[in-house]
């Protein structure tokens, strides 16, 4: 009877066996499902139904014609600030990498600085570095650059790229001089043994054999500015143009408007769309890479 | 000759691009700092005319002033604090287990678990606060601290789980092998051998999920205003009417974030800063 039991008791065992990674996973993935997955969706199929709760496409018509330029001035801003960022954080990361120097030294301690300020504490610095009575434009003044009654207006496209860059800048050279340090120095010494000069050595050697990281910052940097919304929001505010989540607020704030917010945010998606994909792919990529290469 | 004339040059060059470089990176930080002590700054003086703490002790709560937009930030920090404390505790509790589970076994459907935690990096949060609205509304809580606390989580919880997974990733499992072949249970082996082990990611993660919700700005505009002011909020409220106020409160968020930030550098990894902010 005790051996019966114990079979019996081994098969129901068999049967209620749940592998335990379910159990460890079920708290998080429910949550990421209803407080992520759920809204994601609903923001899509949302900006396909109008305010008489019809499917329509009176959103998207709506949202091109109060806010196309809106949504070209987010891209422009963006990419004109990736662009902007990526150019001087390869120049200072070749300097890091190949100038190893005291001064270069005390450079890599500061630059680092505003990867860690928050965005909010990053937009009220801007607000008032770059106001017209601000520090910029009294400092330029001073030096007799400007004129002191004309100061230079940056709440817009410039004011706002600045902000961006330098909020950006640190952080691509964190992961671009991160990838110019894995490359030997041999490989530099032999270009430069060949004869190669600086500028040869910059574009043949470094930064392709460092493409990887590079496009890293890229798409990092470029998509994070697109859904940035503190910075434009406290610094351009609703002025026209300004970027598509100060829109997306002004329609959630003043009209409760979710058909047309969510259409501005299907818009920001379309944005990202590309680099989005090369993300999720690389980082799938990279962890299930790093399993095989385990086993 | 020519050559120290050369190297001279060079080294001038060098010298104007690095001050240059530091006074763009100080110069947004000192006009904060600057802002923040200015009693009396008109324009077009170039510093201010008159300096002190006197808007540091008012938003500190050691001086009371009947001045327009003059605030104690106390309250509003002691409420930070508690959500930030909330967050980290029930982010942490969740993360851990799926951090373990993602850096130890095989999963089927492991691309689409992985989809889901990497994709609030990968698009604009935004729309997702907004819609959150819309259901928070119809549960009663936005506007609440409950609700602001959900939202934080959503936000650290990514961070929490990656950082913990690839913590245990980098744990070699030959010790846990070992501690069960002598007769240890799963249970025992994971609370004597991996989580000792994991703790200093563990606690670098935390940190992180801290910081994020001390910092957390969109979410909180969306589902907690006007009834949930965190720090952030105070910041943002003030900057319309009270500049000095604003530059206070902004540097008290600034020293946290800096200071732990430097403690965690280690771990520090780019594609978790990519979120910051």
């Amino acid at each position: 009877m005790d051996q019966v039991a114990v079979q019996a008791k081994q098969v129901v065992r068999r049967e209620v066996f749940l592998p335990p990674y379910l159990l460890l996973l079920l708290p998080a993935v429910t949550f990421m499902l209803l407080m992520y997955g759920y809204p994601f969706l609903s923001s899509i199929t949302r900006s396909f139904i109008n305010s008489q709760g019809q499917f329509s496409f009176e959103n998207y018509q709506k949202t091109v014609d109060l806010y196309l330029k809106d949504i070209g001035f987010t891209f422009a801003v963006t990419v004109f600030s990736t662009a902007v960022s990526a150019v001087l954080a390869i120049l200072l990361a070749v300097y890091l990498r190949l100038r190893q120097s005291a001064l270069s030294r005390a450079l890599t301690g500061l630059y680092k600085i505003p990867i860690f300020i928050p965005f909010v504490v990053v937009a009220q610095m801007m607000t008032t570095f770059l106001a017209p009575h601000g520090l910029l434009n009294l400092t330029l003044a001073k030096l007799g650059i400007i004129d002191i009654k004309h100061p230079l207006q940056l709440f817009n496209f410039y004011g706002l790229t600045f902000g961006f860059v330098w909020k950006m800048i640190p952080f691509s050279i964190l992961i671009i001089h991160g990838g110019f340090q894995m490359i030997d120095n041999s490989y530099i010494e032999a270009a430069r043994s060949c004869g190669a000069g600086l500028m040869r050595v910059i574009t043949r050697v470094l930064i392709p054999m460092n493409r990887s990281s590079i496009l890293v910052a890229l798409v990092l940097v470029y998509s994070q500015i697109v859904g940035t919304f503190t910075l434009p929001y406290m610094l351009i505010g609703g002025k026209i143009p300004t970027t598509i989540t100060v829109d997306i607020a002004h329609r959630i704030n003043y009209f409760r408007d979710f058909g047309v917010a969510n259409t501005l945010g299907v818009f920001s998606y379309l944005l990202v769309l590309a680099t989005a994909v090369y993300y999720l792919k690389s980082s799938v990529r990279k962890v299930t890479g790093s399993q095989a290469s385990e086993r | 000759m020519n050559v120290s004339v050369k190297r001279i040059l060079i080294l001038t060059a060098e010298l104007i691009m690095l001050v240059l470089m530091f006074l763009i990176i100080i110069g947004p930080m000192m006009s904060l700092f600057i802002w923040s002590i200015a009693h009396r700054w008109y324009w077009p003086n170039t510093l201010p005319q008159e300096v002190g703490f006197e808007y540091w002790k008012q938003a500190l709560g050691m001086h009371t002033s009947l001045a327009i937009g003059a605030i104690s930030i106390v309250p509003a920090f002691l409420l930070s604090l508690l959500i930030a404390v909330v967050v980290v505790i029930i982010s942490m509790l969740i993360a851990i287990p799926a951090g373990y589970a993602l850096a130890k076994y095989r999963i089927p459907f492991g691309a689409f678990i992985m989809f889901l935690f990497l994709m609030p990096n990968a698009f604009p949060q935004q729309p997702i606060f907004v819609n959150l609205l819309g259901t928070f509304t119809r549960l009663g809580l936005s506007g609440t601290v409950q609700g602001v606390i959900l939202i934080h989580i959503l936000v650290g919880l990514v961070f929490g789980v990656w950082i913990t997974s690839a913590t245990f990733k980098s744990i070699p499992s030959y010790l846990e092998e070992a501690a069960h072949s002598v007769g240890a249970g799963s249970l025992y082996t994971f609370f004597h051998i991996t989580l000792p082990l994991a703790a200093p990611g563990l606690l670098a993660s935390s940190v992180f999920v801290f910081i994020t919700s001390l910092d957390e700005f969109t979410g909180t505009f969306f589902i907690g205003l006007p009834f949930v002011n965190t720090l952030p909020m105070t910041l943002y409220s003030s900057s319309g009417y009270n500049m000095q106020f604003a530059s206070v409160i902004a540097i008290i968020l600034l020293i946290p974030s800096i200071l732990f930030m430097t403690l965690i550098q280690r771990v520090l990894r780019a594609e978790y800063v990519g979120g910051m902010g």
